[in-house]
């Protein structure tokens, strides 16, 4: 059943016999729900439109399938508890790093929950004043297993904030954030070729786990930039005076500069339940799966926007919300949000003062309120959620209050 | 309401096997009784702002105890025939294709949980933007959301286990001592039919003690299930408030009961278009 593409695909002439799931069409009609709010912004054409429900590696995978279902389980549930523990920890970081640079970072809220899913592969990283003034967030949804992901977590932004000091001087964002991804998807492919093993349900697998990777995209704030880098598809939106502004293209395999890009190397992209490089993976890009190189690379696009007056929000998040949200539901809902003098969460519910985690309340309500409506969309995904308030005025206004 | 009248224990004919599986069919059917008259109860303290939260947490603690008796009930039921409780009779086909480890799959109710919240928050997602409360499920906070997820990988990952649990002790079907004592019970028989006679008592006991440790497995893993299965509508409902908690519980009920009508509407059509072994249990509820 799988139709070899051999052309640059075009919107009309996707062959897609293996689109058995009726997601795509209620996505469709879900997305035009009514939501009064956001009927007076100005629309630009939505960027993803072609995505297409996503069937990860591992349920095809036997092998990884078999690690997960009969191996590691004890090793998982540590793997589970370091994970609350670190979020907990970082975001007490966070609060201290906010009490001493209160004029520098930027507001936030995350949230990533596992979802519909069985397991737990998406991964976030939060790192306020990671490095002089320079904000950093990255979201990263793994597939195989989460352990690429995690390791995303953990280093990226120490190697980017290596890379950004060598380049002291003359920083230039694209090629430092390039180097950056280039050296993760290093250790990602060292360490997978190492008899070093993983914290995770790949433990006792073969140590050569090549069939496992990540999504990065990663969004650095500095007080006059946005530098976004993306690498596969989870993607980042600005939310500029009421428009939604994608700041990443996701690297779909079927992105007609991408085929082009897999077909020069030799690869093929087949679609088998969407199209997916080698029949196999649904992303043209992403940090680790050694084994679908040189045709799935770990290049991030970059991009570098100035920062103005009227931005908003951005919003980082895992294909988990944008499958089932569009770019501009997700604005005008964090709109919403940031505008509300009281905050939409129920301040009652019992252990709400528990959120109060160093990231901002109104930040918070946002990244929880598209997480719940992702999952009431039926997102059968994990999906992960980070939401950056861009105002400049906010401390000058929430003063005058 | 009243004590439930039939009690699982008075069984005392242990050598009828359908014994201990005819009384807990009886019930579970009393026991799905007293679950519709519960909804009928939750349904009027939801439509009723004029009760206490304390009020609605007696009739959460309430619905939640009846749970716990049913599994209560059922682990007695398990300790004399441990079979009955994994094949069983009370429920219809439909039910019975989606069983994991003679009952419904905890993970489930955190996707319960998810679809009733979504439906909730999507019918009022004008009213959440704006900031009001809805007082249902559709207006889980984040530290609510945070331990349902917490508590959703523990569960799956608790469930992983006695799934792996049941996989090793169904491999032991072809364990040595079986397939010796499989291998030995044949040649009897077949030293029977060549009239060579004497079947060995000793035998038919070790086969006897064999079973029973089989069995003794299958009732610890069932245990097992049962208590993850309840440990977890426990603590969900824990999260939540008691309003929240009373719009699960209905779910949880309404799919419950509705799930069990479909499947036996389909059994009985099945039998009476008289495909194969429907099942023939219609009794009245």
């Amino acid at each position: 059943m799988a139709g070899i593409c051999c052309g640059v695909v075009g919107e009309g002439d996707t062959p897609a016999p293996l689109e058995p799931t009726t997601r795509p069409s209620r996505r469709r009609s879900l997305d035009i729900l009514p939501l009064k709010y956001i009927a007076d912004m100005a629309v630009p054409p939505s960027d993803g439109s072609r995505k297409r429900p996503k069937l990860d590696l591992r349920d095809r995978d036997n092998v990884v399938q078999n690690c997960d279902e009969s191996t590691g389980h004890k090793v998982v549930k540590k793997e589970a508890k370091v994970e609350i523990h670190d979020n907990i920890s970082e975001t007490k970081n966070v609060t201290v790093a906010d009490a001493s640079e209160v004029e520098d970072s930027p507001k936030f809220g995350v949230t990533s929950v596992c979802g519909r899913r069985r397991d737990m592969e998406d991964s976030v990283s939060v790192r306020p004043s990671f490095t002089q003034g320079f904000h950093y967030f990255g979201v990263f949804d793994g597939h195989g297993c989460s352990h690429v992901a995690t390791m995303c977590k953990e280093r990226l932004h120490e190697i980017v904030n290596e890379e950004i000091d060598s380049a002291r001087e003359n920083l230039e964002w694209k090629l430092t954030m390039e180097n950056g991804f280039a050296r993760m998807d290093d250790e990602v492919n060292r360490r997978s070729q190492s008899n070093q093993t993983f914290t995770c349900r790949c433990e006792l697998q073969t140590p050569h786990c090549d069939a496992v990777g990540s999504t990065a995209v990663v969004a650095i704030v500095t007080p006059d930039k946005l530098v976004v880098s993306n690498c596969g598809d989870s993607r980042a939106v600005l939310c500029r005076k009421g428009v939604a502004i994608p700041l990443s293209s996701d690297h779909k395999p079927d992105r007609p500069d991408e085929l082009l890009r897999v077909q020069s190397k030799g690869g093929r992209v087949i679609y088998w339940d969407g199209p997916r490089v080698l029949g196999v993976l649904a992303m043209s890009r992403a940090i680790g799966d050694n084994y679908l190189k040189p045709y799935v690379i770990s290049e991030p696009e970059v991009t570098v926007t100035e920062r103005t007056e009227e931005d908003e929000c951005l919003i980082l998040a895992s294909d988990g919300l944008w499958d089932v949200v569009s770019n501009e539901t997700a604005c005008g809902v964090v709109r919403m949000c940031l505008k509300a003098q009281k905050p939409p969460s129920p301040p009652g519910s019992p252990g709400s003062d528990v959120a109060a985690d160093g990231s901002d309340r109104a930040c918070s309500d946002a990244s929880i309120l598209l997480t719940k409506l992702a999952l009431a969309r039926h997102s059968s995904d994990n999906v992960s959620v980070v939401v950056v308030d861009l105002r400049r005025d906010q401390r000058q206004s929430s003063n005058s209050n | 309401m009243s004590v439930v009248p039939c009690n699982c224990n008075h069984t005392t004919e242990k050598d009828n096997l359908s014994g201990e599986s005819e009384s807990f069919h009886k019930f579970f059917e009393c026991w799905i009784s007293e679950q519709k008259q519960h909804l009928k109860d939750l349904l009027a303290a939801e439509s009723t702002q004029l009760i206490s939260d304390e009020e609605l947490q007696a009739l959460n603690d309430k619905v939640v105890e009846h749970y716990e008796y049913y599994y209560k009930a059922k682990s007695r039921c398990a300790k004399q025939d441990v079979l009955a409780m994994l094949s069983p009779t009370w429920m219809s086909s439909l039910e019975e294709a989606f069983l994991w480890i003679g009952g419904w799959r905890p993970s489930m109710a955190f996707h319960l949980i998810y679809s009733k919240s979504g439906l909730q928050f999507e019918a009022r997602l004008d009213e959440v933007l704006q900031g009001l409360r809805t007082h249902d499920l559709g207006d889980l906070s984040a530290s609510q959301l945070a331990q349902l997820d917490e508590m959703q990988r523990r569960t799956i990952l608790e469930e992983r286990e006695i799934t792996d649990l049941m996989a090793r002790h169904q491999e032991t079907v072809a364990d040595a001592s079986m397939v010796e004592l499989s291998h030995v019970v044949s040649e009897m028989i077949r030293a029977n039919q060549r009239g060579e006679v004497d079947q060995s008592k000793e035998i038919e006991n070790k086969v006897e003690s064999t079973l029973v440790l089989k069995e003794e497995g299958l009732e610890k893993i069932l245990l097992k299930a049962d208590e993850l299965r309840f440990i977890t509508l426990k603590d969900v409902v824990d999260v939540l408030t008691p309003k929240q908690a009373i719009h699960f519980l209905i779910a949880a009920a309404e799919l419950h009961l509705r799930l069990h009508e479909w499947g036996k509407k389909m059994d009985a059509r099945k039998c009476n278009q008289g495909f194969g072994e429907g099942k023939s249990h219609n009794s009245s509820s």
